[in-house]
């Protein structure tokens, strides 16, 4: 007999038992971001019953030390305050340490061990998640270690499974990327490998499919016969923080355009999936990167404009230039900026600009996308020959999320003249003020199995296959104009003539 | 929590002038007016009436909608010959208290007695926002007939009713089924969703091939349910019931028989027999009718033994045992259960559960002599 308790579509809690380890766990993902996410995952009962928890890392700690300190995480970095003393009480319990340095094989063995233990204790058999939250010159190590010691399955095991969560960068360029592919899936299968982008986490983000495929009105006219251009904004108004190290060697092309970027111009340009599955979507994602005309040598000057900032000011207050920031070398040659404008050579966008600005230290924190449409014929309501303004759907990532549209609207009155009038849907008016953290989703689609949300590894070759040519441009021609923009402005001046060369202009957030 | 702001009771065609009026002043506090959906709800006055207020309320608080909520005295209605019939409208907006929200509902209460009932739903029309799905939640029996119930369900795309309403549980599952089989609207049941978190408890419990063969296998079944009565619920029974039935349902027991005393035998659907129990316990702090505990056994003695802790009552023990081992006993947290929250799911979720419905199939033979 065919039995089944679970009804499909109505059970949020139809999911697998395991145990989640985190490598890396006294670092500060784990205290900012995953500790507060499994705390609210399982507060809301969306963790499995059978679960538990263990942080691997190199420092000397206990079980209760661990557990004190993240429940200080979770009392600083979570969404829902305060701690639920209840919940925690008993959640805790489920909570463990386990020290021992990344590359001891005594530590696998005994991590293996310890497992066991759970799977008895918690009856979470077998099932196992790895978060790497390490840099990643550990992953190919850990997971190496972890095959050794007989923690990662065949994927095609039926009895448990276990996955691996990678946190970016995947890679420094298509051929480390590739390296690093080469290494981690002599002992993955695909289907294991989990590669985090938290930007795919963002409810707005996936909320990009449901706005494009679930309403006709605006599919009918997301292509080249009515879209004029694409504008996508990543803007931070922090600079770079205590990251000096980690910047000098990434620069923002590799932190956020190759990456966060690129998900969003995929997920903005590709073709409807054949259905809703992981794959599906990502093969249309991937036909996005293999379209976009690739850069020629004279593109790298028309066609990206890269910037570093100076020392300015943010919300009116004095902040150093990045070449002033701790652990920067005071000639760095390293991008705090970056603007470009690509085509995607397929038949909808075919000559639709997308433009693309990312930078840190600009006037204000936003991640936008901004479809810019065609202008209506001018026969009709011109105004002293002057065209109307075109309309524009607005996707607001980050803050205040939401959408908004620019109409043009008649002004109540005899003389008729044509205003822009602007249409906000607000997420937060409508769906409250605390939606899931993106760790929270992506972790618990992990659980699921589900990898619609993560990046598959020819996604993240294609987009360094576009990007490495132009990075080994930059490497043999450092910028000799940096600082080129000053903290709180919108960027260098030549990102501003690059799409005036267009007749257009960069939207202000 | 949920406050109410400038209620003011108002004549029928000011409604939406003086909600104009009361946001315009709250414009200024940087209220939101928002609005998913239309919620219709209609009680009679009756101790009841609070606490199916304060659901109302927290639906507002998670989903912002306009809230259309009918009282019929019910006194009214029997004196309705003799006596001045009357309606009376208010408005008002309701603000979440969570401190975190800008969002505000309107929200538009109407009383109404004796025969200016047949009114109500030219009144209520102009109020519905178009365009927007509507859900009725209708708290009274859907078995005894009543003037409202067929102008306000044509309005509906969803019908949410509460089994605890009804006198005849019978009689409640037969009109429910026909009201699906005949119309479009999706159709479900508070103390159907009250019993969501112990269906997903025993979904997860037997997930693995395994355990789903030893389901083949069971022998008896207990359910524990709380009995402590209070007077806005009386049908005690009727979430076990529920819970029963679903589970008899899924594995294809036959009822061979059911007595006063909630004891019933069945047939597997490998033929063999399979007893079950429903008993009754009193805790204080936990909603009547709520399920406290379910044992099952299988002919091979393995035992599950799922069961609320006391002090902690949102978390339940599961203990599973053979006679070759005993597992670490684990717990499983029963999910944000606070008044209101049950609803909100049926509210968000689209479709009408197809489980709900095949439960109500078996619950018809199991009931039939009137247990509920």
């Amino acid at each position: 007999m065919n039995i089944s308790l679970e009804e499909p579509g109505r059970s949020a809690r139809d999911i697998d038992p395991c145990v989640l380890v985190i490598f890396g766990a006294t670092g500060d993902l784990t205290s900012r971001k995953l500790t507060p996410a499994i705390y609210n995952l399982g507060r809301e009962g969306q963790l499995p019953a059978n679960f538990a928890c263990v942080g691997f890392a190199r420092r000397e700690k206990t079980d209760d030390q661990f557990r004190s300190e993240l429940k200080n995480d979770v009392a600083s970095f979570s969404r829902v305050k305060p701690i639920d003393e209840t919940f925690w009480n008993h959640f805790q319990n489920q909570i463990f340490y386990h020290q021992s340095e990344f590359d001891d094989d005594d530590g696998y063995e005994r991590l293996a061990k310890r497992l066991a233990e759970l799977d008895a204790k918690f009856g979470t058999r077998g099932n196992r998640i790895f978060y790497l939250s390490v840099q990643p010159k550990f992953f190919p190590l850990i997971v190496e270690k972890l095959h050794k010691h007989g923690l990662i399955y065949e994927a095609q095991n039926k009895e448990h499974w276990s996955r691996v969560i990678i946190e970016k960068p995947f890679g420094h360029d298509f051929s480390s990327a590739e390296e690093l592919q080469k290494n981690i899936s002599e002992y993955l299968d695909e289907s294991q490998i989990y590669r985090i982008d938290h930007y795919l986490g963002k409810e707005t983000v996936q909320n990009l499919l449901v706005f494009r495929f679930a309403n006709s009105i605006f599919e009918s006219l997301w292509d080249y016969k009515h879209v004029d251009h694409v504008q996508i904004t990543v803007a931070e108004e922090i600079g770079i923080g205590t990251r000096g190290h980690f910047f000098e060697e990434e620069g923002l092309l590799r932190d956020i355009v190759q990456n966060h970027m690129m998900q969003l111009l995929s997920l903005v340009a590709m073709e409807p999936p054949v259905n809703l599955s992981a794959d599906a979507i990502r093969d249309e994602k991937v036909k996005v990167l293999q379209s976009i005309r690739p850069f020629l040598a004279e593109d790298f000057k028309n066609s990206v404009v890269r910037g570093q900032y100076g020392p300015g000011f943010i919300n009116g207050g004095p902040v150093v230039g990045y070449r002033q920031e701790q652990n920067v070398n005071p000639n760095s040659s390293i991008e705090t900026y970056v603007a470009l404008r690509l085509f995607i050579d397929n038949w909808r966008w075919a000559g639709v600009p997308f433009y693309l600005r990312g930078g840190k230290r600009l006037p204000k924190r936003g991640t936008e996308i901004a479809i810019t449409f065609k202008n209506a014929p001018g026969i009709l309501f011109q105004h002293r020959g002057e065209l109307n303004l075109p309309n524009v759907i607005a996707m607001r990532i980050q803050p205040d999320e939401g959408i908004a549209m620019r109409i043009n609207c008649k002004v109540p009155g005899p003389a008729s003249p044509i205003q822009p009038v602007k249409m906000d849907f607000r997420y937060t008016s409508y769906f409250g003020g605390t939606p899931p953290e993106a760790y929270e989703r992506l972790i618990w689609d992990c659980i699921l199995g589900d990898n619609t949300l993560f990046a598959r590894s020819d996604e993240v070759a294609k987009s360094w296959e576009f990007f490495t040519p132009l990075l080994e441009y930059w490497a043999k021609n450092p910028s000799i104009d940096f600082p080129n923009y000053t903290s709180g402005s919108w960027g260098p001046q030549a990102a501003e003539e690059m799409i005036a060369k267009d007749n257009r202009s960069w939207r202000i957030l | 929590m949920t406050a109410v702001v400038a209620q003011k009771l108002v004549e029928p065609d000011a409604i939406e002038s003086e909600l104009k009026a009361i946001w315009e002043k709250l414009a200024q506090e940087n209220k939101t007016r928002a609005c998913l959906f239309n919620l219709i709800v209609f009680n009679r006055y009756s101790p009841r009436t609070d606490y199916i207020r304060s659901i109302a309320q927290r639906v507002v608080e998670k989903f912002p909608c306009r809230l259309i909520f009918i009282s019929e005295d019910p006194q009214a209605a029997q004196v309705a010959q003799t006596d001045s019939p009357y309606l009376k409208t208010a408005v008002s907006v309701l603000v979440p208290q969570n401190g975190e929200s800008s969002v505000a509902c309107d929200h538009i209460d109407i009383g109404v007695g004796g025969s200016d009932i047949e009114r109500v739903p030219y009144l209520l029309l102009p109020h519905i926002i178009p365009d927007l799905p509507t859900t009725l939640l209708w708290t009274e029996d859907p078995t005894q007939p009543h003037p409202l119930f067929k102008p306000l369900s044509e309005l509906a795309n969803r019908l949410i009713f509460d089994s605890e309403s009804a006198d005849n549980l019978l009689e409640f599952a037969k009109i429910v089924l026909e009201l699906k089989s005949k119309n479009t609207y999706d159709v479900a049941d508070l103390n159907w969703a009250r019993t969501e978190e112990w269906r997903d408890l025993l979904a997860s419990l037997f997930r693995t091939a395994e355990r789903k063969s030893n389901l083949e296998h069971l022998k008896s079944l207990e359910i524990v349910y709380n009995e402590r009565a209070t007077e806005y619920f009386c049908h005690l029974k009727i979430q076990s019931m529920y819970l029963l039935a679903w589970l008899s349902s899924r594995l294809g027991w036959t009822c061979e028989k059911a007595s006063r005393t909630l004891q019933f035998s069945f047939t597997s659907a490998n033929q063999q027999p399979v007893g079950a129990i429903i008993r009754t316990a009193v805790w204080q702090n936990l909603g009547p009718g709520t399920i406290i505990s379910i044992r099952l056994e299988t002919n091979g003695q393995d035992v599950y033994n799922c069961y609320r802790i006391k002090e902690e009552y949102h978390y339940v023990n599961i203990e599973i045992s053979s006679h070759e081992k005993c597992d670490l006993p684990y717990q499983f947290l029963l999910g944000q259960t606070t008044t209101g929250h049950s609803l909100v799911q049926e509210i968000c979720r689209k479709g009408t559960s197809q489980h709900y419905l095949e439960m109500f199939n078996t619950l018809m033979i199991l009931d039939k002599d009137k247990l509920c």
